[in-house]
């Protein structure tokens, strides 16, 4: 990395950092407590935002499959590794705050409600995305079999909604947003899309110094351990 | 057009024939199928009748671990001696290649089916006799979109070191909306007294089409020698 | 035994060849970030017999599988007979057949099952009736009903080619056809390929053995980890300068 690159970055992780310390403020202050649910109705204002960049983060996975099995060229498929990850995470968290929530308005940690349903089988689609990866020893196998997946795996996101929609719904939620709420949860989309984007960013960046490390030790010649000093001469 | 067809058939018949020979798929299959449906019962021990949701939840299992065997064998039959190099060199279109060995699991499957079905009535006492014909299209369309990602992997992973594992991580998830679809359309057909005329069929029939059409056009990617 | 492999026989004398068999310029494949094949350019012309030499991993095979349209090259320009393989590879695939490493024959099926569906998938008029000549001309006719599984490795061999001449073949790529046979076989394999070349087919074949190659061949292309080192005439050359080539690191 040169030096106004890791400068750039660090000015970016920066921003990203306060910009979560401000929500976060605005989250604890300004936002106000919702009549039925309490407290923990907060977690609305993460959900929502890393349900959109969980998405978004699939969306660059299929993508970069898309690109690597056009092109064929393996930074598609550093890219879709990245943004696999990055989608397992943000899917884990949209998970656990479903999860978290469910357990505060029902008072049972796990339904089989169409949103957690939903929720679980994205999580599964994405963490066998990752899981993929290292059983494929050839990198150019492993990237076309990761593309092809990459590429299946979000067609499949619209059917899975849809077919989740008809598992019976018995806790449906609607709330209604007071203007300070929809401020709040608007605001949260910004540090919650820099988390994602520079997440993204570093992972890639990650995966192209490793695969230039592992080209580099392959194209070296061997080197032989150094002989006794006198073995030379008779050779 | 009609030359692919020719091919297509061509080479399922050959596939079959193989099959004919050994019969290792079909029975192993077959075998597999039956002894997930003994172990559920034994597991669920159910003394009642067991209705259409149920039913297809039990079947689905055994068609899921079935049908991954069966994907794999008959992409494995390519593998040997490199035989499918030997079908690349002749000028076909590659997608015949595909369509064959989608045709080739699909009878597979319904051999398979055909087996286990009856078997799992008699052994959980499920009653279809509300909606059989329901059962069996609703069954059957979830069989040709798992069968299409099943073909599709199979042919990805067959020149890997995993292979029959790594295919079943590959296609569960990806099946998973077939498999909750058939359950709940199961439920509303048996349970609730519904009819078929649903938005669960159009995702089911919307499943098999994406599938079968993103199959066809992304299969030469992933036969590379 | 004699054997007309073809409907016309073409003396090799009267053969006028305009159009090259194979020709390649700048061609290179890259796998897993790795150059196999860098910046090939040569011509083939038709009725040519060409060695392919080179030590192991030098990219012969790699060669020979994009030649044979197994593969597409990562970049480049490739035509055969005259025609951009980018383009029109399906129909290029009726003129050319393969000799590989491994036989490309269904173990479960007979000898004769298989040459009837690659017949088929060929196009060719009576696949019956071609399948028992050339099953007949690699002495396999007692055989012909028996799978490939109970074949011995050179038996399996004689099957491979002839399932890579059913359609006979324009241009016929022969990748270490020699390997596992025996002697009498072998011998008879090298008849073949040079009855096959004197009939006007061209011919490129990789092959380990130097002497071997050079004996039945009239040009030497050597490839060096992926890269076009020598190309000339087999009388131009003497086998140690071409040994040479080959050793070279």
């Amino acid at each position: 990395m040169t030096n106004r690159t890791t400068y750039a970055t660090s000015i970016y992780w920066m921003i990203t950092i306060m910009a979560f310390c401000a929500t976060l403020a605005m989250l604890v202050f300004y936002t106000p407590v919702e009549a039925t649910m309490g407290p923990v109705q907060k977690i609305f204002y993460i959900h929502l935002p890393v349900a959109l960049c969980t998405f978004v983060a699939a969306f660059v996975v299929f993508i970069a499959s898309i690109g690597y099995l056009w092109q064929r060229m393996m930074w598609w498929d550093d890219l879709a590794a990245a943004a696999g990850k990055v989608t397992v995470l943000f899917c884990g968290v949209l998970l656990a705050t479903g999860i978290i929530w469910g357990r505060s308005a029902w008072g049972q940690w796990w339904t089989w409600s169409p949103r957690l349903t939903f929720s679980l089988i994205l999580f599964l689609l994405y963490v066998v995305y990752l899981m993929i990866r290292p059983a494929i020893e050839a990198p150019q196998r492993r990237a076309v079999v990761s593309a092809v997946y990459g590429l299946a795996a979000f067609l499949d996101v619209p059917l899975v909604y849809l077919s989740v929609r008809l598992m019976p719904d018995i806790h449906p939620t609607s709330i209604a947003l007071a203007p300070e709420m929809k401020i709040t949860l608007l605001t949260w989309f910004v540090p919650v899309a820099m988390l994602m984007a520079g997440l993204i960013h570093a992972r890639f960046r990650l995966n192209r110094a490793t695969r230039s490390a592992e080209e580099q030790r392959r194209s070296e010649p061997r080197r032989v351990s150094n002989l006794a000093p006198n073995m030379g001469a008779s050779l | 057009m009609i030359q692919i067809a020719r091919h297509v058939v061509l080479l399922a018949a050959k596939d079959l024939r193989i099959e004919a020979r050994g019969r290792q798929t079909v029975g192993l299959v077959i075998v597999l199928g039956i002894l997930i449906i003994v172990v559920l019962g034994m597991g669920l021990g159910a003394g009642q009748p067991m209705s259409g949701f149920g039913a297809s939840s039990i079947l689905w299992v055994a068609y899921l671990f079935g049908g991954v065997l069966c994907f794999e064998k008959t992409m494995s039959v390519e593998r040997h001696d490199d035989a499918l190099s030997g079908l690349l060199l002749a000028p076909i279109d590659r997608s015949a290649i595909y369509a064959s060995k989608l045709l080739t699991n699909l009878i597979l499957m319904f051999s398979l089916a055909l087996v286990v079905t009856p078997v799992a009535i008699i052994l959980f006492r499920f009653d279809l006799s509300a909606h059989p014909l329901g059962f069996a299209f609703v069954m059957g369309a979830g069989m040709v979109g798992f069968a299409a990602v099943g073909t599709l992997f199979a042919a990805a992973v067959s020149s890997t070191r995993l292979q029959g594992g790594l295919l079943a991580l590959l296609v569960f998830p990806l099946c998973l909306p077939v498999v909750v679809t058939s359950t709940q359309l199961m439920r509303m057909l048996f349970a609730e007294g519904g009819s078929l005329a649903s938005g669960g069929v159009a995702t089911l029939i919307a499943f098999d089409l994406m599938y079968l059409v993103a199959s066809w056009l992304v299969f030469e990617q992933v036969l590379e020698p | 035994m004699t054997l007309a492999l073809s409907s016309i026989e073409v003396p090799v004398a009267s053969c006028v060849c305009a159009t090259a068999a194979v020709s390649v310029r700048g061609l290179g494949k890259t796998i897993d970030d790795r150059d196999i094949l860098d910046d090939l350019t040569f011509e083939v012309p038709e009725g040519s017999f060409v060695a392919l030499l080179g030590a192991n991993g030098a990219g012969k095979s790699s060669l020979l599988k994009i030649l044979a349209t197994l593969i597409p090259p990562s970049r480049g320009e490739l035509q055969l007979f005259g025609a951009a393989v980018r383009s029109d590879a399906t129909a290029l695939r009726s003129r050319i057949g393969l000799i590989g490493h491994a036989p490309m024959l269904y173990r479960d099926l007979s000898a004769l099952e298989n040459l009837i569906l690659f017949g088929r998938l060929y196009g060719v008029a009576d696949p019956r009736q071609r399948a028992e000549q050339l099953l007949d001309y690699v002495e396999l006719s007692h055989r012909a009903s028996d799978s490939i599984k109970t074949f011995s490795r050179g038996m399996v061999q004689r099957a491979a080619i002839a399932r890579a001449l059913m359609h006979d073949p324009d241009l016929l790529l022969a990748d270490e056809p020699f390997s596992g046979l025996d002697a009498p076989s072998a011998n008879a394999l090298e008849r073949l390929l040079k009855r096959l070349h004197d009939e006007g087919r061209t011919i490129i074949l990789a092959n380990h053995d130097l002497s071997q190659s050079l004996a039945i061949a009239q040009r030497a292309i050597v490839l060096r980890r992926g890269r076009l080192v020598m190309d000339a005439p087999v009388g131009d050359l003497t086998q140690a300068e071409i040994l040479a080539e080959v050793s070279a690191t």
